[in-house]
C-alpha cells in the first residue's frame, strides 16, 4: 500500500507539464536512436550528462529513462525494415521481423513488436513497483562486505556472461577496473596512475570513456572496414498497421511469455536483454502451432522477443534503483549521472531521493504510453532516418560526441582522450572484446575499493569477513561459480563426445 | 595488428602501470589498507589474464573479426582510419584559436571523407549546417559551454 501511495506522488509530480515534456523529449529522442544504428542509449544518455548541472534531477531522470525505453522500442524498426538491429538486444527480433517486411507485412511486425514493447515495458514497471522496495528493504541489512561482494559479483557476472568469451571480459573488465583506480585516492589523497598530468587527477571521465568506445569506436572500425558507405536494403512500409483477429490471437500469449523472460533476467546482474530475447525466441518457436512458418515470418518470433527486450529494460533499472550496481553499460552511465546530481545510490535512494524514485518509475508508465503512440503513427519518419547516408550520419554522431566532451568542462585533454578511447573501441570490436565490462569496471573500481577497505577496517584486517559472513560468502561462491562453470561444462561436453565418439 | 599483438600491447600497458603503482606515494596516515593495494590487485590480474589472452592467440584461438567471411576491410583502410583521426587532430588543434563551428566543421569533413564522402562543397556545407545546429541547440538553447561559435566571438 505504501508502494501505491508513493506511485500516486510520483504520478503527480511526472504528469506536470515541465516533466511530461522532458519525458516526452527522452522518448522521442530515445526511439532516435534506437532506430539509428551506431548510436545506443548508453552513448545518448553520456552525451547529455554535461546537462545534469543546468537541468533539475527530476526532469533529467525521467528524460534519461525516456531515451532508456525509447531506445528499446526503436530498435525493433531498424530489424524489421532494415535486418539490421539498432542494438543488440534487437537481434532476434531481425531473423522474423525482416521476414515479414520481405513477404508485405512490414506493418504487422512494427504493430507487434510495439504493442508488445508496451504490455511487456507496463507489466515489467509494475514488477519494478512492487518487488524493489522489498529489495530495498533486504539491502538495508548490506555492510560494506555484502556490498563488496556484491559488486565483485556484478563485475564478474558482466564479464562472464556478455560476450562471447570470459576470458576477452576479464581483460576487459581488469582494463575498466585499472582506468577506475587513476586520480587521487579519496581516503589518503594520493595520486594514482597520474603519470604527473594534473587532467587525470579527478579521474577519467565516464562519459569520455564510453562515448569514445561506443560512438567513435564504432565508426573508427565502420570507415576501417569501408563497407557501410555501401548502405543496407530498407525494406518499404508495407501491410497495414492493424493487427488482425489472428494476428492477436498469436502474439497475446508471446508477449505475456516474453515479459516474463525479460524481468527477472533483466533483473539479475549482466542478465541484460539478449539472454531473455534469445530464449523467448526459442520458446515460441516450440510452442507455436506454426513452428513452419519460423524462419519464413512468424509472428510470434517478433512479439515474444520485442516483450521481453522492454520488459528486460525495465528490470535492469531495479538493481541499479535499490542497490545502486549497474549492470549494464547504460545502467553505469545512468549511475554517474546520480553521482553528478551529488545523490547517493543504493537503497537509502528510496528514503532520501523518495519523490526522485518514484517520478522516475511513474514516468515509465507513461512513457510505455508515449511510445506506443509515437511509435506507429510516426513510423514513416523513422524509415526515412534510415535513409540518412552514412558519411553524414557518422559526421553528425562524431561531432556531436566532441561537442558533448568539450561541453562538460572545455577540456582539449578529454577530447584528445575521447579519440584515444576511440582507438581503444576499434581494437575491441576487431578483436572482439565487449565494451560494456570495461565501462561498469570503471565505475565500479572506486566504490569497491571503498567497501572493500570499510570491510576490513571493521574486521580489523580480517581477509576472511567477505567469505565467513553468509551473505557476503554466498555471493562470493555464486561468483566463483560463475567464473569456473562455462569452462567446466566445455571440459564435461568435450569428455561426453570424445567417449561418445569411442562409442 | 593481430591478436598475439593486442596480448603484447596489455603486457607493456600492465608493466607501465606496475612501475606506476611503485610510485605511488606511501600515505602517512595508519589504516588497515592503504592506497597501493588495490592497484596492484587489479595490475596483477591484467598481467594474468593478458598472459593467458597471449597464450590462446600463439595457439591461433584468438579471434580477428575481419577475418569473418565478409567483413574483410575494403582496400584504403588505413588511409580511411587515419582520416577519422585527423579529424579529432583538426577539432583539438583549432577549437580554442578558431572557436566552435570552424573545427567541427573540418573534423565533420575529414569523418565524412572516412566513409568515403568527397572534399567538396556540398560536403563542406553539409558538416558546416551540422556543426552550426549543435553549437545552436548545445550552446545557446541548452546552456552547454562549448565557448564561441566563431573565432570573432559570437
Amino acid at each position: 500500500m505504501d508502494a501505491l501511495n508513493a506511485l500516486m506522488g510520483g504520478f503527480a509530480v511526472a504528469l506536470q507539464p515541465t516533466t511530461l515534456m522532458w519525458g516526452f523529449v527522452g522518448c522521442f529522442v530515445g526511439t532516435l536512436v534506437g532506430v539509428l544504428p551506431g548510436i545506443g542509449p548508453a552513448l545518448t544518455i553520456a552525451l547529455l550528462l554535461p546537462l545534469t548541472y543546468h537541468v533539475p534531477a527530476t526532469s533529467m531522470f525521467v528524460m534519461f529513462a525516456g531515451i532508456y525505453y525509447g531506445a528499446a522500442y526503436g530498435g525493433s524498426t531498424t530489424s524489421i525494415l532494415l535486418n539490421t538491429p539498432g542494438e543488440s538486444a534487437s537481434v532476434v527480433t531481425a531473423l522474423e521481423g525482416n521476414r515479414m517486411a520481405r513477404s508485405g507485412r512490414a506493418g504487422q511486425a512494427l504493430a507487434t513488436a510495439a504493442i508488445g514493447s508496451f504490455v511487456a515495458g507496463t507489466i515489467g514497471t509494475l514488477a519494478l513497483t512492487f518487488i524493489a522496495p522489498m529489495v530495498v528493504e533486504a539491502a538495508l541489512a548490506f555492510g560494506p562486505a555484502e556490498y563488496f561482494s556484491l559488486m565483485v559479483l556484478s563485475l564478474v557476472a558482466v564479464s562472464a556472461v556478455l560476450g562471447n568469451s570470459v576470458l576477452r571480459g576479464l581483460v576487459a573488465l581488469s582494463v575498466g577496473l585499472l582506468l577506475g583506480m587513476i586520480g587521487i585516492d579519496l581516503q589518503t589523497g594520493q595520486p594514482r596512475f597520474t603519470f604527473g598530468r594534473p587532467e587525470l587527477l579527478d579521474g577519467i571521465e565516464v562519459t569520455v570513456a564510453a562515448v569514445g568506445l561506443f560512438a567513435v569506436g564504432e565508426a573508427a572500425y565502420l570507415a576501417w572496414q569501408g563497407r557501410e558507405s555501401k548502405g543496407g536494403e530498407v525494406m518499404k512500409m508495407s501491410g497495414s498497421l492493424w493487427l488482425s483477429k489472428k494476428d492477436w490471437a498469436r502474439s497475446w500469449k508471446a508477449w505475456l511469455r516474453g515479459a516474463m523472460y525479460g524481468f527477472p533476467i533483466g533483473a539479475m546482474p549482466a542478465g541484460g536483454a539478449e539472454l531473455p530475447t534469445l530464449l523467448s525466441y526459442y520458446t515460441e518457436r516450440k510452442l507455436s502451432r506454426h513452428p513452419e512458418e519460423f524462419g519464413h515470418g512468424a509472428i510470434e518470433g517478433v512479439a515474444g522477443p520485442e516483450a521481453a527486450n522492454n520488459a528486460a529494460a525495465a528490470g535492469v533499472l531495479m538493481p541499479l534503483l535499490t542497490l545502486g550496481i549497474p549492470t549494464s553499460a547504460t545502467a553505469a552511465i545512468m549511475l554517474s549521472a546520480f553521482e553528478g546530481y551529488g545523490i547517493q545510490t543504493g537503497p537509502q535512494l528510496f528514503s532520501q531521493q523518495g519523490s526522485l524514485v518514484w517520478t522516475l518509475i511513474a514516468s515509465l508508465y507513461i512513457g510505455n504510453v508515449i511510445l506506443l503512440v509515437l511509435n506507429l503513427p510516426l513510423v514513416g519518419l523513422w524509415v526515412k532516418l534510415l535513409k540518412i547516408p552514412p558519411p553524414w550520419l557518422y559526421a553528425g554522431i562524431i561531432v556531436i560526441s566532441t561537442a558533448g566532451v568539450y561541453g562538460a568542462g572545455n577540456s582539449v585533454f578529454n577530447v584528445g582522450l575521447l579519440f584515444v578511447f576511440g582507438l581503444v573501441g576499434f581494437v575491441m570490436r576487431r578483436f572482439d572484446f565487449p565494451a560494456a565490462p570495461l565501462i561498469v569496471g570503471l565505475i565500479l573500481a572506486p566504490m569497491a575499493e571503498q567497501s572493500m577497505r570499510q570491510a576490513l577496517t571493521i574486521s580489523q584486517g580480517d581477509w576472511f569477513t567477505f567469505f565467513t559472513r553468509p551473505l557476503s560468502g554466498s555471493l562470493m561462491a555464486i561468483s566463483v561459480l560463475l567464473l569456473v562453470l562455462p569452462s567446466l561444462l566445455r571440459v564435461y561436453r568435450q569428455r561426453r563426445d570424445a567417449a561418445k565418439g569411442l562409442g | 595488428m593481430t591478436p598475439l599483438r593486442v596480448a603484447l600491447l596489455l603486457l607493456v600497458i600492465c608493466g607501465v602501470a606496475a612501475w606506476q603503482v611503485t610510485v605511488i606515494p606511501q600515505s602517512l596516515m595508519e589504516m588497515t589498507v592503504g592506497p597501493t593495494l588495490a592497484p596492484a590487485v587489479i595490475v596483477g590480474a591484467l598481467g594474468l589474464v593478458a598472459l593467458l589472452y597471449g597464450l590462446n592467440a600463439l595457439r591461433g584461438r584468438e579471434v580477428d573479426t575481419s577475418h569473418a567471411p565478409g567483413q574483410e576491410p575494403l582496400p584504403g583502410a588505413n588511409k580511411r582510419l587515419l582520416t577519422l583521426l585527423a579529424g579529432g587532430g583538426a577539432f583539438i588543434a583549432l577549437v580554442i584559436p578558431l572557436g566552435f563551428v570552424i573545427p567541427s566543421t573540418v573534423c565533420g569533413m575529414c569523418i565524412a571523407r572516412a566513409f568515403d564522402a568527397p572534399f567538396n562543397g556540398r560536403s563542406l556545407l553539409t558538416c558546416g549546417a551540422i556543426a552550426a545546429v549543435f553549437w545552436v541547440v548545445f550552446a545557446r538553447l541548452l546552456g552547454v559551454g562549448l565557448g564561441p561559435a566563431l573565432p570573432w566571438g559570437i
